[in-house]
C-alpha cells in the first residue's frame, strides 16, 4: 500500500490539568475525504488545530508522504501542503478579499508595494475554481457567510494544499450552502486534494466521506470505511461505555403552568408559543442559529421582546434585564462559559455568589465565611469537585466549571432555569451529574428549559422537547413519542411545510 | 499562595528602593543619613499623597477594565473653584462654615464631574478613553474660563483663605487624608460587594451582565469616587500652593496610572489591589526623593522613573504568565 499523505499518531496535548489529548492518532489517503467525529470535547478540533500548527502538541509522531516533519507552526503545514477552514472563519474583516488571500502567503510574492492587479491575477484562478463571484477588492466582512468560507477554501488552495481540514464547516451554513460546500470537496476530491471533515452531524458524514475515524475522550476510538459501517455502530464507538440513558423523566408531573408563552416575537424569534409546568423538563432542540439561545435570551431579558405575551406564574413577564428576570424567579447558565458566564480570574467561591450577593451579603458587607457555607450546600448538590473554594475557576476542568455556573443558578433558587447547552464539552461523569441535578430540579418542582445538541441527552432528560427551526416553533413532542429521526426533521426540513 | 508571593514582590520592589535610597543617602553633619530624618520621611508621604489619592480612585477604574484621562482637569477645577469660593462667595460667612461650604462645593461639583463622564461611559457606552479625552480638555477649559485663566492667589493675608491654607497645608492633615482614603477604598475593595462588582465587570463585563450584575450603577460610582476624589486632592493642592491654579494637575493621570499598574493591577482590568497601588505611589515618591536628594536633574528623573514602570510591569507579567 502507498503511503499515507498524512499520519499522525501518539498525540497528546493538555491544557492545564485537562488531558485534550491522549494518544490520538490519524491517517489520511491521498484524494479521500476522511470525516472526525465525536462527540463535543473529544477533541477532534484540537486535533484538527495541532495539525494545522496552531495549537502545538505536547507529544506525538507527523508523517507527511512517509516522511517524519515537525509541525509547530501554521507557516510549517502551509510548506506541508495542509490547510485549515476554521468554524469561525479567521478572515481578517476589514481587510479586503484579495488581502485576505494573500496575507501570510508563502506562494504570493508580495513587493514592497501591493499592487491590485497582481493580486487579481494571482486570486482569481482560485475564485474561480471555488466558484466565488466577489471581486478582490471586496471587503471580507461584506461578504455572506458562505462566501467567507469560500474565500477560506479559496486561501488553503492557493497556498497549494493539498490538505484541507475543515472544522465543522456546515455548522454557520444553510442548506444551499451545504450543497454547494459538498460539490466544492467532491470536486476537490477528484483533483486528489484530500479533506479531513470534523463533524459530528451523521447524516453529512454519510454523504460526503468516504472514510471515518471516531475521537471519544482524547483518543481515536477507530476507523471504518463508510460504505461499510452504518450510524449504530458509529454511535456506539462515539459514546462508548453505555452512555446511561436509562432513567429519563420521570412519570408526567403537570403540575400548574409556570411560564405561559404565547407569539413570542423577537429580532430573532417568531410567534413562539408554549407552556412550561412546575416540575417539568422541556427540551429545546434544533440547530445552531435555530433560535434556542435567543429564546433564553428573549426570557432572560437580554433581547427587547417585540411581540407577544409571557405569564409568569400568572402575571405578566416583560423582562428588561437579567436582574428584573432573576427577581422574578428566573436563571439562566449560558452557552458559552467562559465568555458569558465565569469571571475567569476569580475562585471558585466568587464566582458562584454572583447570582445571589445581595441576599448572603444584605447589608453590601463581604461575609466570605457565609459565602463558603452556602457554596458547601450547593456544591454537593452539583457534585462540585474542587481543591478549595478560593482557587480560582480558570483551574477546573470544563464540567467542573459548568458546576460552578450551575451552582451560582442554583443558589437563587429560581422557579423556571434555562440550562443553555449546560453539557457542551465537558466529560461524561460531568454530564451524569448535571442530568441527576436537573431530575432533582423536576422533582423539588422548578421547571427547566433544556438546551442540548445531543439529542439523546434531550430525550433522556425532558418530559416534551420543543423544535425550532430560523426562530420559529415546527414541533412539540411528548418524549414518548419523540425520536432522533422525528427531531431531526422538524428542525431541519422547512420542504415538507412549503 | 502564590498571590501572596506575587503581592510581596512589588513591596520586595520597595524595600530594595528604601534600602538603594538610605544607602547613596547624603550625610549630615551629625553623621545621620538626610533621607532617613522623620522631616524628609513624612515630606514623601506628603508629597505622594494628591497623586495617591487619585491613584486609589484609578485602581477602582482600571479594575473595571476603564482609564479615567480626566483627574488632573478635575483636580484643576477643584483647585479654581476652592480659591475662588473662598475668596469670592459668602463674605458675611462665618471662617467655619465659610471653609466647609467652599471644601463642599468643590468636592460636589468634582463628583459631579466624574458621575457626567461615568453616565456617558455607562450610557452611551462610548468607550472610557474617548470620554475622558474630552472631559480632560472641557474641564480644563472649565477651569481655565471661571478664573480668566489666572492664578487664584490665597492665603497671603489673614482672611479665610488663609485660615484655610493654614489649616490644610498640615502635614498630618494632608497625610491623614491619603491613609484615610487608602483604608476607605481598602475596605471598599476587599470588604464589599460593590468592590467585588468592581472586579467582576473588569474580568468579564459580559458574564457580568449575564449574571445580572448592576453594571451601569457600579461604573458610575466608580467614575464619581474618582472625581470625588480628585476633588479632594485639588483642594489640599489649593491650600499647600497657596492659589487656586487652573493649569494644576497637568499630567497627574499618567503619574496615577503609573502608580497603579506599577502595583500590580492589570491595565485590562479584573485584577489588582489597593495594597498594590499604595506600594506602587510608594515607590515612585521614594525614588524621586532619592533622587532630589542627591541632585539629580529632573529630566534625567523622568527617564529613570520610565524604564522603572517598564521593569515594573515586564517583572509582573513574567510572573503572571
Amino acid at each position: 500500500m502507498a503511503e499515507s499523505l498524512l499520519e499522525v499518531s501518539g498525540v497528546e496535548k493538555h491544557f492545564g490539568g485537562v488531558a485534550a489529548l491522549r494518544s490520538a492518532s490519524l491517517a489520511v489517503e491521498a484524494g479521500e475525504v476522511h470525516a472526525l467525529m465525536g462527540e463535543n470535547g473529544a477533541g477532534k478540533s484540537t486535533l484538527a488545530r495541532i495539525i494545522a500548527g496552531i495549537t502545538p502538541a505536547d507529544a506525538g509522531s507527523f508523517r507527511v508522504d512517509g516522511e517524519a516533519v515537525t509541525i509547530s507552526s501554521p507557516l510549517d503545514s502551509q510548506r506541508l501542503g495542509i490547510g485549515m477552514i476554521h468554524q469561525e472563519l479567521d478572515l481578517f474583516p476589514s481587510l479586503s478579499a484579495g488581502e485576505n488571500m494573500v496575507i501570510g502567503n508563502l506562494r504570493f510574492q508580495e513587493g514592497h508595494w501591493t499592487g491590485v492587479r497582481r493580486m487579481e491575477a494571482f486570486c482569481r484562478p482560485y475564485f474561480d475554481q471555488v466558484g466565488l463571484t466577489c471581486g478582490v477588492r471586496e471587503a471580507a466582512e461584506r461578504l455572506s457567510i458562505g462566501q467567507s468560507q469560500l474565500l477560506a477554501i479559496a486561501r488553503a488552495l492557493s497556498m497549494n494544499a493539498r490538505l484541507l481540514l475543515m472544522d465543522e464547516p456546515t455548522s454557520a451554513l444553510f442548506d444551499d450552502a451545504v450543497e454547494r460546500l459538498f460539490g466544492l470537496i467532491r470536486g476537490l476530491r477528484a483533483r486528489g486534494v484530500s479533506v479531513v471533515y470534523v463533524s459530528h452531524k451523521m447524516d453529512e458524514i454519510f454523504r460526503i466521506s468516504d472514510r471515518v475515524t471516531v475521537m471519544r475522550d482524547g483518543q481515536t476510538v477507530g476507523t471504518r470505511e463508510a460504505a461499510s459501517t452504518n450510524t449504530a455502530e458509529l454511535i456506539r464507538m462515539m459514546v462508548g461505555r453505555e452512555l446511561n440513558l436509562t432513567g429519563g423523566p420521570r412519570e408526567r408531573v403537570r403540575g400548574d403552568a409556570v411560564l405561559a408563552v404565547e407569539n413570542l416575537s423577537t429580532d430573532r424569534l417568531r410567534d413562539v408559543s408554549f407552556k412550561l409546568h412546575r416540575g417539568e423538563v422541556l427540551g429545546i432542540a434544533g440547530l445552531v442559529g435555530a433560535g434556542r439561545s435567543e429564546l433564553g435570551a428573549a426570557l432572560f431579558g437580554l433581547d427587547p421582546i417585540r411581540g407577544g405575551r409571557v405569564r409568569l406564574m400568572g402575571s405578566d413577564f416583560q423582562p428588561r434585564s437579567p436582574r428584573d428576570a432573576m427577581r422574578r424567579g428566573v436563571g439562566l447558565v449560558p452557552e458559552d462559559r467562559r465568555t458569558e458566564g465565569l469571571m475567569m480570574s476569580m475562585s471558585v467561591r466568587e464566582n458562584a455568589a454572583f447570582a445571589t450577593l445581595d441576599r448572603i451579603h444584605p447589608l453590601g458587607l463581604l461575609r466570605p465565611s457565609r459565602e463558603r457555607r452556602e457554596l458547601e450546600g450547593v456544591s454537593r448538590q452539583v457534585a462540585l469537585r474542587c481543591s478549595s473554594p478560593d482557587s480560582s475557576v480558570s483551574r477546573l476542568s470544563g464540567g467542573n466549571q459548568q458546576k460552578v455556573l450551575l451552582a451560582r443558578w442554583l443558589l437563587l433558587h429560581p422557579e423556571v432555569l434555562f440550562l443553555d447547552d449546560p453539557t457542551r464539552g465537558i466529560d461524561v461523569g460531568a454530564k451524569q451529574d448535571i442530568y441527576r441535578m436537573v431530575e432533582e430540579l423536576s422533582a423539588a418542582g422548578k421547571a427547566v428549559l433544556l438546551v442540548s445538541s445531543e439529542l439523546p441527552e434531550l430525550l433522556r432528560c425532558c418530559h416534551r422537547i420543543l423544535v425550532l427551526r430560523e426562530g420559529r416553533v415546527t414541533a412539540i413532542f411528548d418524549t414518548a413519542d419523540a425520536t432522533q429521526e422525528k427531531i431531526m426533521a422538524a428542525a431541519t426540513l422547512v420542504e415538507a411545510q412549503a | 499562595m502564590r498571590a501572596i508571593l506575587r503581592r510581596a514582590q512589588s513591596a520586595v520592589a520597595l524595600l530594595a528602593i528604601l534600602v538603594l535610597a538610605v544607602i547613596v543617602s547624603p550625610v549630615a553633619a551629625d553623621g545621620s543619613r538626610i533621607f532617613l530624618e522623620a522631616g524628609n520621611l513624612t515630606d514623601i508621604l506628603r508629597q505622594i499623597s494628591l497623586i495617591g489619592m487619585i491613584s486609589l480612585a484609578m485602581t477602582f477604574v482600571i479594575l473595571t477594565g476603564g482609564i479615567d484621562l480626566s483627574v488632573g482637569s478635575i483636580l484643576a477645577l477643584s483647585t479654581s473653584l476652592t480659591a475662588m469660593l473662598l475668596t469670592r462667595a459668602w463674605p458675611t460667612a462665618s471662617y467655619g462654615s465659610h471653609i466647609a461650604m467652599a471644601i463642599l462645593g468643590s468636592m460636589a461639583v468634582s463628583t459631579l464631574a466624574g458621575a457626567v463622564n461615568g453616565l456617558a461611559i455607562a450610557t452611551l457606552k462610548v468607550q472610557p478613553f474617548i470620554v475622558t479625552l474630552a472631559s480632560m480638555i472641557g474641564l480644563r477649559g472649565l477651569a481655565k474660563w471661571l478664573t480668566n485663566n489666572e492664578n487664584i492667589d490665597i492665603g497671603f493675608g489673614r482672611d479665610v483663605a488663609a485660615r484655610f491654607a493654614e489649616i490644610f497645608r498640615e502635614k498630618a492633615i494632608v497625610i491623614g487624608a491619603f491613609a484615610g482614603s487608602a483604608a476607605i477604598f481598602w475596605a471598599l475593595l476587599d470588604r464589599t460587594v460593590f468592590g467585588r462588582h468592581v472586579r467582576a465587570i473588569g474580568d468579564n463585563e459580559k458574564a457580568a451582565e449575564y449574571a445580572g450584575l448592576p453594571i451601569r450603577r457600579t461604573k458610575v460610582w466608580v467614575y464619581s469616587l474618582t472625581g470625588l476624589l480628585a476633588g479632594v486632592a485639588g483642594v489640599l493642592y489649593a491650600s499647600e500652593n497657596h492659589q487656586g491654579n487652573p493649569n494644576a494637575g497637568v499630567a497627574y493621570e499618567l503619574d496615577a496610572i503609573a502608580a497603579v499598574v506599577i502595583g500590580g493591577t492589570r491595565l485590562s482590568g479584573g485584577k489588582g489591589s489597593i495594597s498594590g497601588t499604595i506600594v506602587g505611589t510608594l515607590i515612585m515618591g521614594v525614588l524621586t526623593n532619592m533622587l532630589r536628594l542627591n541632585n539629580v536633574d529632573s529630566n534625567v528623573e523622568m527617564m529613570i522613573k520610565a524604564v522603572i514602570i517598564v521593569l515594573a510591569v515586564a517583572v509582573q507579567r513574567e510572573r503572571n504568565g
